[in-house]
């Protein structure tokens, strides 16, 4: 548990407090049906499984205060904690995209595996030049993001059922994938959360996947998968500069 | 295994476009081969057509083919000039009606029936013409088929398989015949042949529409296919040529692809170990291709489509082998999944628990390494009643349970299942044909429950559910008592989910039981779990038997006491709770009731000695039989005390029989030690018996027991036998106390004590005695086994012994003694002792007397002799006259006396006469000491001596010879000239016992003067009378030696030089000097000399005797 909270990056205090509020809610739901890995698929990240039952509760109950909470919490709060937040999801990115890699056989599993030109069109890419990002407008860059994972939280729910067809013998790489999915939904509430206390317009929620070609070959989700896990990634990435952006201009 | 050979199939595929030209090498061959005869032939034809040629004024080349054997349709070549208005009559020869007129220069006529016909054509309106005669026959007719029409070319891309669909046309034909269809099936633009195939049909008369598939090795989207068909009808009843039909118009199938690129085939599941090619149909150049991580070669079809072959596909991964063409700008592919098909299912068996819905069961086989929606189905079909049942999989469960439940069917006792596996690549099935009221495997029976019946019954119940109505049931109950199990297997009329009830008898009272049930049914398949154990305890019953009871007068023979033993388990039937005691004789009854349990003793004073004591056991429910035993004891006076030693564990006793000994015999024992009376235990042996082993967990090796053997008669006990006895011996565990009693100078008597029984430890054997010299500390009789030869040992066997008496030893010795007993059991611990023998007293004194006895005896004897020989010694040592040849002062002359004898006296005449005075003493005999002084005529040969009393008074004395000195040089080293001895006259009349007395004798000897000092000693023996007179006489003693005569001054000390070898006596004054004439002790001296001398010379002289 303890590991999970020791990063090579110096954390900030925000963090630090966040992860605590992490630790202590995982030592209260403990889950028991915490995925163990038996397979060695190299160095891992530091972070153990264990994170991924405890985070899923803690997930949900970041995502509730501000449904819930009659007394408004300041946004500098809220960012801090859609901050932190996407700071742990960004930590198990690469697991995710890893686990899921290995699982489909050669030669997406073979090391060093990168294929930048598989993109799918119902996923926005999370690639943006500096210069546009950075003159994005607040709403406006934490819509895009928001867009992104309502469209991520979709596309793994996809990818998760997919798995279910390919490798339903896996229940690790199926875990993982509940578990972004389930940590893209709460960061994304955070990020709604962070909208209406800024007064930002939040767009509405749309099917971004649209008509899903159910027939798609095994291929095809492979790919899809392999898609949609790199962009989970990447958009975990621009999250977190997008809520460090935002930040600094909301200092607590 | 990801070794999927494109390569192999490349070069196949290159080579299959390469066969063609063989064919076409070969048969240039043969044409060549042949060229002689082909132009054998054209001369042939040339020459016809010179003939024919002649003929082209007529319609000739008359050609009959037919398409359905009904009408033969025949043409013939117009002859030359002939326009095309031309008309032509056509006659067949008998045939009626049989001329027809027409325009064309081709006619359709029924078909001939076999054989020549004659047909005559003639152009009509033609006078140059003449009419043309052609014999036609069937034989000369071609049967063509009409060109097939393919009607329709359909193709399920999924599976890659081209369906075609024609028409036989057969109604067009008169009767049934065989039909070969080839078809051929052309791949891309360029159409190269991918597979000719024939067909077989037959044609019935009617039209019929004939269907074929074909499945491509390629996918169909890869490239355009093309199909063409024709036909060759083989009909038996047509007796001309028959040909192959045109082929048909061909057929294309292709695919219209999207702009978008895509792999085909997708998502097949094949077997493993397939071949399977992959196409990428696409607008890009396709860069590679891999499948897994391996790339393969590129198979070019037409634009920038490509194919690779892949062969021996390995089976995949459960996500599927992946198949990735990489063009220019994307990565498209496809995913296989290479499996196998499902195995047949395995150890497929039905059964029933219930009788109301049957399991089966299955074991999948070899794993067909497909999962999800590919994995395994199954379902299970009953034949007789037509149901099915399918498989509903579990995907998450680990491990997958193959089971299927299907219900019965009422009245349905055989079922008949089949179960079908099945998954993309294939299927399996297996089946069972089953009697399900022979595998009944029942549940384990629940709510089992004991309860008593009597103290020898209980029943138990149990439910098991199921619809058992029809059948009967086997149980098996297992009875467990201590240290025993029991099975019992009951049959029992099934019923429907009902209580089972069954009493189980011949149980013992008052023991605890463990039951526990399962079942089976009467054709037994299968044993249900065991029910839950039930602990049951029977109730009780009385007693079966009495005590086993024994008594025992008290020592003063007054009370009698009771014992019993507490009834074994088996026999109490329940707990003991009390005994009842009653003694009775023929006037009184005395009882004792109530005794409580744990007490198995009692004692009752009684008046007489004939009673019968009766034992009765109590338990809850009753009492048990009297147990009865006669207190009466019959003396027995031959009795003697017997020795046993047991065997293993446990004591064997053998007696004779005895009729009279109507009732038992019992035999008791005690411990030896214990005091009377005493009884450990009693055991009763039938009165037909002869021999009891007795054993006894309380029996101990080395402790003695008693052994009492009574015999019961009618009025009561009679000891027979008293006998003591060890389970096992040991070694007695002390050493016998032994003392000992009496020491004397050479022998020890020593007494020991008995061991104690309990110390024995077994019957006494005997006893070692070991006894060696030694000291206490010092001794090393530490292994006495070892046989050391200085260690003594006595073996006492006679056990009345108890003293021992140790003799031959040496006085004022100490010994060390040790004794042991021993038994059969071992050699018991020493004893030892340190005892020293008293000194010997009378041997001290006779060790002392014997010498000192010898010594005087030895003394007296040589008195004696020396007495009785004293006239001899005189003579030898001491001769009045001395022997001349004696003389040694003469020595150097002896030749020359013994020469002339009379001139050695005369020879002595150069020396100065000295004339020697003798002195007149006061005894009769004058003292003659001149005759000691010898002359040297005295000293001349003994012949002489008769002479020597008549030449002794008067002596001329002879001064020495100078000369001397020279003969005798050592006494020259030794004395030197100068040397001068003192002597004193006390030393010389001193006895000396020294050696060097007879050196200087020998050496004065040598000198040739040898000094004559016995002057005591008479010469003869007739001249005892004369002894005193001699005795007087020797009071001077002439200084003969001249090498010892030094200047001395008179005054001088003694002197006794001890280097001096030589020891003269001499005076140092002149031989004139009469200072030594008178002794100074004229008694004494003799005597004391004589004793002194008398050996030496007795000895040297004994030659001479």
């Amino acid at each position: 548990m303890e590991s999970g909270q020791e990063s090579d990056h110096e954390p900030s205090p925000h963090y630090r407090e966040a992860g605590k509020a992490l630790e202590s809610d995982q030592e209260q739901h403990l889950s028991p049906a915490t995925p163990t890995s038996s397979q060695g698929w190299g160095p891992r990240p530091p972070g153990p499984e264990v994170e991924f039952g405890g985070s899923s509760l803690c997930l949900l109950t970041l995502l509730l205060p501000p449904l819930g909470r009659a007394a408004p919490i300041s946004p500098a709060e809220l960012i801090s904690q859609a901050y932190s937040l996407a700071l742990y999801m960004q930590k198990n990115t690469s697991t995710l995209l890893q686990t899921y890699l290995l699982h489909q056989g050669s030669p997406f599993s073979d090391p060093g595996f990168s294929a930048p030109e598989l993109q799918l069109s119902s996923l926005p890419p999370a690639a943006v030049s500096f210069k546009i990002w950075h003159a994005l407008e607040d709403g406006e860059r934490l819509g895009r993001a928001q867009g992104a994972f309502l469209a991520l939280t979709q596309h793994l729910q996809l990818v998760g059922d997919d798995q279910m067809d390919l490798n339903p013998g896996s229940p690790i790489l199926l875990a993982q994938l509940g578990d972004a999915r389930l940590r893209a939904q709460g960061l994304l509430g955070n990020m709604a959360a962070i909208m209406t206390a800024l007064g930002l317009p939040i767009p509405p929620e749309e099917d971004t996947l649209g008509l899903v070609p159910f027939g798609a070959s095994a291929f095809e989700r492979k790919c899809r998968g392999y898609i949609v896990t790199r962009e989970y990634g990447h958009w975990t990435d621009r999250a977190v500069r997008d809520l460090a952006l935002l930040k600094a201009k909301y200092p607590v | 295994m990801e070794k999927t050979d494109c390569t192999a199939l490349t070069m196949d595929v290159y080579s299959r476009w390469r066969r063609p030209p063989q064919p076409v090498g070969c048969r240039r061959m043969r044409t060549s081969s042949s060229f002689q005869w082909l132009l054998l032939s054209f001369t042939l034809l040339y020459l016809m057509h010179q003939v024919n040629s002649q003929k082209k004024g007529t319609p000739h080349d008359l050609k009959c083919t037919t398409n359905n054997l009904k009408v033969w349709d025949c043409s013939w070549k117009p002859p030359s000039g002939a326009g095309h208005d031309a008309v032509y009559e056509v006659c067949i020869k008998n045939r009626s009606r049989s001329c027809n007129q027409l325009e064309e220069t081709n006619t359709k006529i029924l078909a001939l029936s076999p054989g020549d016909h004659e047909i005559t054509v003639r152009r009509l309106h033609d006078p140059r013409s003449s009419m043309s005669k052609f014999i036609l026959n069937e034989k000369n007719i071609s049967l063509i088929p009409d060109t097939p029409e393919i009607l329709n070319l359909s193709a399920d891309f999924p599976t890659s398989t081209l369906h075609l669909k024609w028409n036989d046309k057969g109604s067009r034909f008169p009767h049934h015949s065989n039909v070969i269809w080839e078809i051929k099936i052309l791949r891309k633009k360029s159409m190269e042949l991918v597979k000719l195939v024939t067909h077989n049909t037959t044609l019935n008369g009617e039209d019929t529409v004939h269907h074929w598939s074909w499945t491509s090795d390629m996918p169909l989207e890869c490239a355009p296919h093309y199909v063409r068909i024709r036909c060759y009808i083989d009909d038996l009843h047509f007796s001309g040529r028959k040909e192959w039909s045109d082929w048909s118009p061909v057929k294309n199938m292709s695919w219209s692809p999207g702009s978008r690129t895509k792999v085909f085939p997708q998502d097949k599941v094949i077997l493993v170990g397939s071949n399977i090619t992959f196409c990428c149909v696409t607008q890009e150049q396709v860069v590679s291709a891999q499948i897994g991580n391996k790339m393969c070669p590129l198979i070019h079809l037409d634009g920038k489509n490509v194919a690779i072959s892949i062969h021996n596909i390995s089976a995949s991964a459960s996500s599927g082998t992946n198949v990735i063409f990489t063009t220019e700008t994307d990565i498209v592919g496809a995913v296989i999944f290479a499996g196998y098909p499902p195995d047949i299912p395995q150890n497929l068996n039905c059964e029933t628990r219930d009788l109301k819905e049957i399991i089966c069961t299955w074991d999948p086989g070899r794993s067909t390494e497909l999962v999800g929606p590919r994995s395994t189905d199954y379902s299970l079909y009953e034949s007789f009643s037509g149901k099915n049942v399918k498989f509903k999989r579990v995907e998450d469960s680990i491990n997958e349970s193959y089971q299927l439940f299907f219900h019965m069917i009422p009245d349905q006792e055989i079922y008949n299942f089949t179960l079908n596996a099945y998954n993309p690549i294939g299927r399996s099935e297996s089946t069972i044909l089953v009697n399900i009221t022979k595998k009944v495997y029942p549940r384990t029976p629940t709510s089992f429950k004991v309860k008593d019946t009597n103290s020898t019954a209980v029943t138990l119940s149990w439910h098991l559910p199921g619809n058992f109505a029809k059948i009967n049931l086997l149980c098996q109950i297992e009875i467990t008592k201590t240290n025993s199990m029991e099975e019992l297997n009951v049959t029992i009329k099934g019923v429907e989910n009902s209580v089972y009830l069954v009493t189980v008898g011949k149980l013992s009272p008052y023991t605890t039981y463990i039951f526990r049930v399962r079942c089976s049914t009467e054709t037994f398949w299968k044993w249900s779990k065991w029910s839950n154990g039930k602990q049951h305890l029977t109730t009780e019953a009385i007693p079966s038997k009495g005590p086993d009871t024994w008594r025992e007068w008290s020592s003063d023979g007054k009370n009698l006491i009771i014992y019993w033993k507490p009834l074994p388990i088996n026999e109490a039937n329940g707990k003991i709770l009390s005994y009842n005691i009653s003694c009775s004789s023929d006037e009184e009854t005395q009882s004792l009731s109530e005794i409580p349990d744990p007490q198995h003793k009692a004692e009752i004073q009684l008046s007489k000695n004939d009673y019968i004591i009766s034992v009765v056991a109590k338990n809850s429910v009753g009492l048990s039989p009297p147990s009865k035993i006669a207190s009466m004891e019959i003396p027995n006076d031959d009795l003697k005390i017997e020795q046993t030693v047991g065997i293993r564990n446990g004591i064997f006793l053998t007696w004779n029989y005895d009729p009279n000994m109507t009732c038992d015999y019992v035999i008791k024992w005690c411990n030896s030690s214990r005091s009377e009376p005493c009884l450990m235990d009693w055991k009763k042996v039938p009165s037909n018996s002869t021999e009891a082993l007795i054993e006894s967990d309380q029996f101990q090796p080395g402790v003695r027991y008693h052994f009492f053997l009574y015999g019961c008669r009618n009025q009561g006990y009679q000891l027979l036998r008293s006998i003591i006895g060890y389970i096992e011996e040991l070694a007695p565990i002390v050493a016998p106390n032994f003392t000992v009693e009496d020491t004397s100078a050479d022998s020890i008597l020593v007494k020991w004590q008995d061991i104690p029984v309990e110390e024995l430890r077994g019957f006494l054997r005997g006893y070692l005695f070991y006894f060696e010299k030694g000291e206490r500390g010092t001794s090393k009789m530490r292994d006495l086994e070892s046989g050391r030869s200085d260690i003594k040992v006595k073996n006492i066997t006679d056990l009345s012994q108890k003293t021992l008496r140790i003799a031959d030893l040496q006085g004022k010795t100490s010994y060390h003694l040790v004794l042991r007993a021993y038994t059969d059991g071992g050699v018991g611990p020493e004893k030892s002792m340190f005892v020293v023998t008293k000194e010997n007293s009378v041997g001290l004194i006779i060790a002392i007397l014997i010498p000192v006895a010898v010594a005087v005896i030895v003394g007296v004897v040589t008195s004696i002799l020396c007495y009785r020989k004293r006239e001899w010694i005189k003579e030898t040592f001491y001769p009045d006259i001395p022997n001349p040849e004696n003389c040694k002062a003469l020595q150097f002359q002896k030749s020359v006396c013994e020469g002339n004898r009379t001139l050695k006296t005369l020879e002595m005449n150069p020396c100065t006469p000295n004339s020697v005075e003798v002195l007149e003493t006061q005894s009769a005999v004058p003292k003659i000491e001149d005759t000691e002084i010898i002359s040297p005529v005295a000293e001349c040969p003994e012949e002489s001596s008769d002479a020597e009393p008549e030449n002794h008074v008067v002596v001329s004395y002879c001064p020495p010879i100078i000369e001397e000195e020279i003969t005798n040089p050592v006494v020259d080293e030794a004395g030197g000239t100068s040397q001068v001895i003192y002597i004193d006259i006390q030393s010389m009349y001193q006895p000396q016992a020294k050696p060097e007395d007879d050196q200087e004798n020998d050496s004065v000897g040598g000198a040739g003067y040898k000094p004559q000092m016995h002057l005591s000693i008479p010469p003869t023996v007739e001249d005892i009378t004369a002894e005193d007179d001699f005795d007087k006489t020797a009071g001077y003693r002439p200084q003969a030696n001249v090498n010892t005569w030094n200047l001395v001054s008179p005054d001088s000390p003694r002197s006794t030089d001890s280097n001096s070898e030589i020891v003269s006596f001499g005076s140092p004054c002149s031989i004139n000097s009469r200072q030594f004439l008178i002794p100074p002790k004229d008694e004494d001296s003799p005597k004391s000399t004589g004793g002194g001398w008398s050996f030496t010379n007795l000895f040297q002289n004994k030659p001479n005797d």
